[in-house]
């Protein structure tokens, strides 16, 4: 049963409105309905011309401010899909359990690709272009370039696949090349984690090319590996160490 | 520390990025990376940004903003960190303060945007007025304006608390090749940590990555 939606699809004005409120769509970000309000604030332009009645458009609102999660990239996917339910006139039971059907994979799909993967590897290209002696332009922006240039085409693909294909969403999402591409990227990141480390420990032991500053720069570079993201914790722990005793017992 | 007359931008570039970790964009210019350099172009040089954001973002490649994860926020410290690096015309001693500093305020940042999240579950759920597009518009942005207020505020308290701590600390008393030596050692241990994100198996790639850096460094030094 309809509530009163199964008006016009979104038109360029409303696509375009979506696009640009999608990049907001975690600024509400909470713990209790997490992106939902975020969510509702990218489809109210849809909404808006799928409901005719003010009434039934507030009631699809206020369906849409319950929980929801997407990662933040891909939630375009979700909110072009609802839209086009919306538009279709689909009962809201059915959207609701689509909705929940669709955002633990939306998130574990954009977390595994982008924050996994692609993030940390165009990072590395960051700090690899700025450690092998590029000027600091090239080496943000050459980061910011990489990056972005998957971001925003995941953005601009996601709404646009996510109302073109509606409840048929799984199929579009499932031939998507996220794993090959995340494999590409995990290789290339693995590459330039290689070259960062060692042209970080270049910088100096490369100049004296002494045997301990070689030795030292290896056994830091297994601690990283063996630490992982516990590495942060360690190095705090290391330069506070050595910040306080070159104050206490140094003389310059 | 930046002249005073450069704090309000410095601020402004502050919230900017703490939007851009969350909220808004998401377009990566809150990273280290980015931020510091961003935060040294405001004073004036962000080549010298770069170098504490070079050792800022090998320190946070881990950290992974997936789902609820609380986790430290880079941005408004590395603003921070940035310009405070490029006003100071900094030596090992102070680039070791700068970055120790930047590290211990990303945690601070971090818990501040778990309470903000605590907070933002006012604006959850539907709005007392009813449901309207204007209504969840206004929650929606109202949260958004909280969170580029709390940046600003954090940057611009990290500003002056590591202009005054770059003044009072004895630096001159901290050996410069200690200082570089602990830097440098976990620049390494930062970026080798990058290896487990993408997984141990792929050794054979971080070997070849660190083999060409090598062939780079060989020849450099033959050119030199």
């Amino acid at each position: 049963v309809t509530d009163g939606g199964g008006g016009a699809a979104p038109g360029p004005r409303e696509r375009r409105a979506m696009f640009l409120r999608g990049f907001t769509v975690q600024g509400s970000w909470n713990y209790q309905t997490l992106i939902g309000t975020g969510l509702a604030f990218v489809l109210a332009p849809a909404l808006k011309r799928a409901y005719r009645d003010p009434a039934a458009l507030e009631r699809a609102l206020a369906r849409h401010l319950e929980l929801f999660n997407s990662h933040p990239y891909l939630a375009g996917v979700a909110a072009g899909a609802i839209a086009r339910l919306e538009a279709d006139g689909v009962a809201p039971e059915t959207v609701a359990r689509f909705k929940t059907a669709l955002r633990g994979s939306l998130g574990s799909l954009g977390d595994r690709l982008v924050w996994l993967r692609w993030r940390p590897a165009t990072v590395l290209l960051g700090l690899a272009l700025a450690l092998a002696g590029a000027p600091w332009w090239a080496a943000v922006g050459g980061f910011l370039l990489a990056y972005n240039a998957l971001h925003l085409w995941l953005r601009a693909w996601g709404l646009k696949v996510g109302l073109r294909d509606g409840l048929n969403i799984g199929a579009t999402l499932r031939k998507a090349p996220f794993e090959t591409l995340g494999e590409r990227a995990a290789a290339a990141g693995a590459f330039l984690a290689g070259f960062a480390s060692l042209a970080a420990l270049g910088g100096t032991a490369g100049e004296s090319a002494g045997p301990l500053a070689w030795a030292l720069g290896v056994a830091a570079a297994a601690a990283g590996v063996a630490l992982g993201r516990n590495v942060r914790l360690a190095a705090i722990a290391v330069l506070a160490a050595v910040l306080v005793a070159g104050l206490v017992v140094g003389n310059g | 520390m930046p002249e005073a007359a450069l704090l309000p931008l410095l601020a402004l570039v502050g919230g900017v990025v703490a939007l851009d970790a969350t909220a808004v964009g998401q377009l990566m210019l809150s990273r280290p990376l980015a931020a510091a350099t961003l935060g040294g172009a405001v004073a004036g040089a962000p080549a010298e940004g770069l170098v504490v954001g070079v050792f800022l973002e090998a320190l946070h490649l881990a950290v992974l903003p997936v789902g609820a994860a609380k986790y430290p926020e880079g941005g408004p410290a590395a603003v921070a960190a940035g310009a405070a690096a490029a006003g100071a015309l900094p030596g090992d001693a102070e680039i070791l303060l700068i970055v120790l500093f930047a590290l211990v305020w990303e945690t601070v940042s971090g818990l501040t945007v778990e309470r903000m999240r605590h907070l933002n579950v006012r604006f959850a759920g539907i709005p007392p007025e009813g449901a309207t597009p204007a209504a969840v518009a206004r929650r929606h942005l109202g949260a958004v304006a909280i969170d580029f207020a709390r940046g600003t505020a954090l940057t611009l308290a990290a500003v002056l608390l590591l202009g005054w701590l770059l003044d009072a600390a004895a630096l001159e008393r901290v050996p410069a090749g200690w200082a570089r030596a602990a830097l440098e050692l976990s620049l390494v241990a930062g970026a080798a940590s990058g290896l487990r994100l993408f997984g141990r198996g792929r050794w054979p790639f971080f070997v070849s990555g660190a083999a060409l850096a090598l062939l780079v460094l060989f020849l450099r030094g033959e050119g030199a």
